[in-house]
């Protein structure tokens, strides 16, 4: 009985699953929309979910970095206008030490510019034991305390650690955290290893009295000055040397973000335009499929039949 | 003569009748799952003439030759075994699926990542307090993680285990269904109404247990069926009047396996199978995460114990347990972080050990661990996503295919009642006029 016979309940199958097909497609690219990411589990493309999850794991860390950058900024200001004290109280130690080299002055007017000085390594050393963002010893790498500690004669000696330590900035660049006090107070004076404060000191003490000839040691004094205001600069150069550093990896991690988010938006974004597109025609198709199944439907020969 | 015309119209109204039943029987079930259209097939009736009596007519009318049951065999052998096919790969894929969103919908691998960068974080002052305490709630929220996805893993594992064993069930139930209907199978006389329903009835169980499990089936004459499970040289499932039992027991490490009457059975196909493809593949994400958590604790905790705490004693396990479930964090105090290296002084500001326990972690690479077997997952599930899909369309072709042939056309019938009618009345036709004929030679006087 070679009738065209389709089964009547075929045909609701076919209808039925074609139907769903399209509107899951329809709710999937909904969805997608809505959501403004075109993954919704890593299974929808494993590739592209594995390259998202190490663009945020690297974002994390970019973010971690640019902290530690921003802790080192504020660690190195603080260090450089230190610096920038320890300069002037060198400058000022210089113009005493000058106008105590002159031959004219009287024992009594000596000892006064010695009382000054004195101060000034009282300021010196309190200036070398200042505090960083952290609450840390600024000058003492990583030591514990304050870095220098005064022995009964009122000697300042270093206790802190050799080196800052370096922090890292992301992708395997680093920077030294600061100085550490003898990395700028100390120098040599004559062939003599010695420091700012104990020359200071040392100065102090013969123009009130130590010294039988207090002037001949003010000018050998001015020279060690000289010496320790040199490295005082030097050491200001160093701190914005590695600020300037700093500002080039934030610079290089911002360009880095930059390229992750695009990359981000281009393997996990939804593009609108052609979802917005791709959804307007599964909708028209299923309009379509939906009206010609009412109409077939609704063609029955029982309708006919009277 | 005139009473053949009598018996012959009687015949042909008799049949269109019988035909007439069976068009409605078609049309009430138009949509019920596992009918099989009708049809009726007629035969004439006549006697042949004997020797010397040329010319003889001897027309006896029309008699029922038999119903036929439109079904077409191999067609029913493609949608049992394609329909297979197509449940193994459903079931696999659902279970797959359960697997991948107890590992990802855990963030496992975000609290990892955060984990990590509060380390780094830490670097930047490790005698910080409120640093220390980060590392500590991040460590804590990364073990917790951990162990939701061991639990999550577990979930899915018992949920797959239970649907096995309700389909394990399912087909012993079938099974023992299938073998009664062969049994009154063999009593029925053929071509009988009382036969193909019950053909019908075995077609579906049939069906029905090729969704759990693949089956090969044997037809004898007398339509009663035999079942192997498996491929041809499978074990036997029901052979006549007797059914087998599908038994299932689960391993240690929550995989599944199946006996037959006693003897070691594997499914290549149908959904039971798929359930212990998913639990395979369960197993060894399970056995994968467990290991990464061991990677993390024995490394986290070699570091720790070789440092100074905060106040400059020993350092102490940071974490406890030897798996993902039990994945926990060994310190509440963030002061006892041994950042400093064994020996320093309390308050030391050495990050030595930190960047140890860092380089540590760098080495045994969790989160690229973690992600790789979060991609291992989802990698597979997209492959088995494209086959599941062609197997599905498959199953669906072949169903069609079969309803196409088998399955009722109410249009058809709609014609058939009309054209039944028409012979019903056209024999009615037949009477009357046989009644007149009775009536004019009675008349004649």
């Amino acid at each position: 009985m070679p009738l065209i016979s389709t089964s009547t309940a075929a045909f609701y199958d076919r209808s039925v699953q074609s139907m769903g097909l399209l509107r899951q497609k329809a709710e999937g690219l909904q969805q997608q929309l809505g959501q403004g990411e075109r993954l919704n589990r890593s299974s929808d493309d494993p590739v592209a979910a594995s390259r998202l999850r190490s663009l945020a794991r690297a974002g994390t860390f970019a973010g971690i970095d640019q902290t530690n950058a921003n802790r080192a900024i504020a660690d190195l200001t603080l260090t450089d206008d230190a610096l920038s004290s320890f300069a002037s109280f060198v400058i000022r130690a210089q113009e005493l030490t000058t106008q105590a080299a002159s031959t004219t002055l009287t024992p009594a007017q000596r000892a006064g510019i010695g009382t000054e000085l004195a101060q000034i390594h009282g300021n010196l050393v309190s200036l070398a034991n200042a505090r960083d963002s952290a609450g840390h010893a600024l000058f003492g790498g990583e030591a514990v305390g304050k870095p220098y500690a005064l022995d009964g004669a009122g000697n300042a000696s270093y206790v802190g650690t050799a080196s800052a330590g370096e922090l890292q900035l992301g992708d395997g660049l680093s920077v030294s955290r600061g100085l550490t006090g003898p990395e700028f107070l100390n120098f040599d004076a004559n062939g003599t290893p010695t420091n700012l404060m104990a020359v200071v000191k040392a100065l102090s003490e013969n123009l009130q009295g130590a010294s039988t000839d207090p002037a001949l040691a003010a000018r050998e004094a001015l020279d060690a000055l000289n010496t320790g205001l040199d490295k005082i600069t030097t050491g200001q150069t160093l701190v914005g040397t590695r600020l300037a550093w700093i500002d080039l990896t934030s610079e290089r991690r911002v360009n880095l973000s930059e390229l992750r988010s695009s990359e981000e938006a281009e393997v996990g974004g939804t593009d609108l335009a052609a979802g917005i597109a791709e959804m307007q025609q599964i909708m028209l198709v299923l309009e379509a499929s939906q009206a010609s199944f009412t109409k077939l439907a609704g063609l029955s020969l029982f309708n006919s039949l009277r | 003569m005139a009473s053949d015309l009598l018996s012959i119209a009687r015949s042909g109204a008799q049949t269109a009748r019988i035909a007439l039943d069976v068009t409605a029987q078609n049309i009430a079930n138009a949509s019920t799952e596992g009918y099989v259209r009708r049809s009726v097939q007629l035969a004439e009736v006549a006697y042949p003439s004997g020797p010397g009596r040329t010319g003889n007519v001897s027309l006896s009318g029309v008699r029922l030759g038999g119903v036929i049951r439109n079904a077409d065999q191999f067609r029913q052998a493609e949608m049992r075994r394609t329909g297979a096919d197509a449940a193994r790969a459903g079931a696999e894929i659902a279970g797959l699926e359960n697997i991948e969103a107890a590992v990802e919908q855990s963030n496992v691998f975000p609290a990892m990542v955060q984990f990590e960068a509060s380390l780094q974080q830490l670097a930047g002052d490790p005698v910080d307090p409120s640093l220390r305490a980060a590392v500590i709630e991040d460590a804590r929220t990364m073990t917790r993680t951990f162990q939701i996805a061991a639990t999550g893993l577990e979930a899915a594992g018992t949920s797959l285990r239970f649907e096995a064993a309700a389909g394990v069930e399912q087909v012993n139930l079938l099974a023992g269904e299938l073998a009664r209907v062969n049994l009154r199978l063999a009593r029925t006389s053929d071509a009988s109404s009382d036969q193909t329903a019950l053909l019908d009835q075995r077609d579906l169980l049939l069906q029905r247990i090729s969704e759990h499990v693949d089956v090969t089936t044997a037809f004898a004459a007398d339509h009663t069926v035999s079942v192997k499970l498996g491929g041809s040289g499978g074990l036997d499932l029901v052979t006549g009047g007797s059914a087998g039992t599908l038994a299932m027991a689960s391993a240690a490490n929550g995989t599944i396996s199946f006996t037959l009457n006693g003897s070691p059975v594997t499914p290549a196909a149908g959904a039971l199978a798929g359930r212990a493809q998913a639990l395979d593949k369960l197993g060894t994400v399970k056995a994968d995460l467990d290991a990464i958590a061991a990677s993390i604790i024995s490394a986290a905790n070699t570091v720790q114990t070789g440092g100074a705490a905060l106040d400059g004693s020993a350092g102490q396990p940071l974490f406890s347990g030897t798996d993902a479930a039990s994945f926990a964090l060994a310190l509440e105090d963030g002061a006892m972080l041994a950042t400093a290296p064994a020996g320093s002084p309390a308050n030391s500001r050495d990050p030595g050990n930190l960047d140890a326990l860092r380089a540590a972690l760098t080495a045994a690479d969790p989160s690229g661990e973690l992600d790789a077997l979060v991609f291992d997952i989802s990698g597979t599930i997209s492959g088995r996503r494209i086959t599941r899909d062609a197997l599905d369309s498959i199953a669906t072709t072949a169903r069609i295919a079969l309803e196409t042939q088998s399955g009722v056309d109410l249009d058809n019938e709609a014609v058939n009642l009309i054209r039944f009618q028409q012979a019903f009345q056209a024999s009615g036709r037949v009477m009357q006029v046989a009644s007149t004929l009775f009536d004019t030679l009675l008349g004649i006087r």
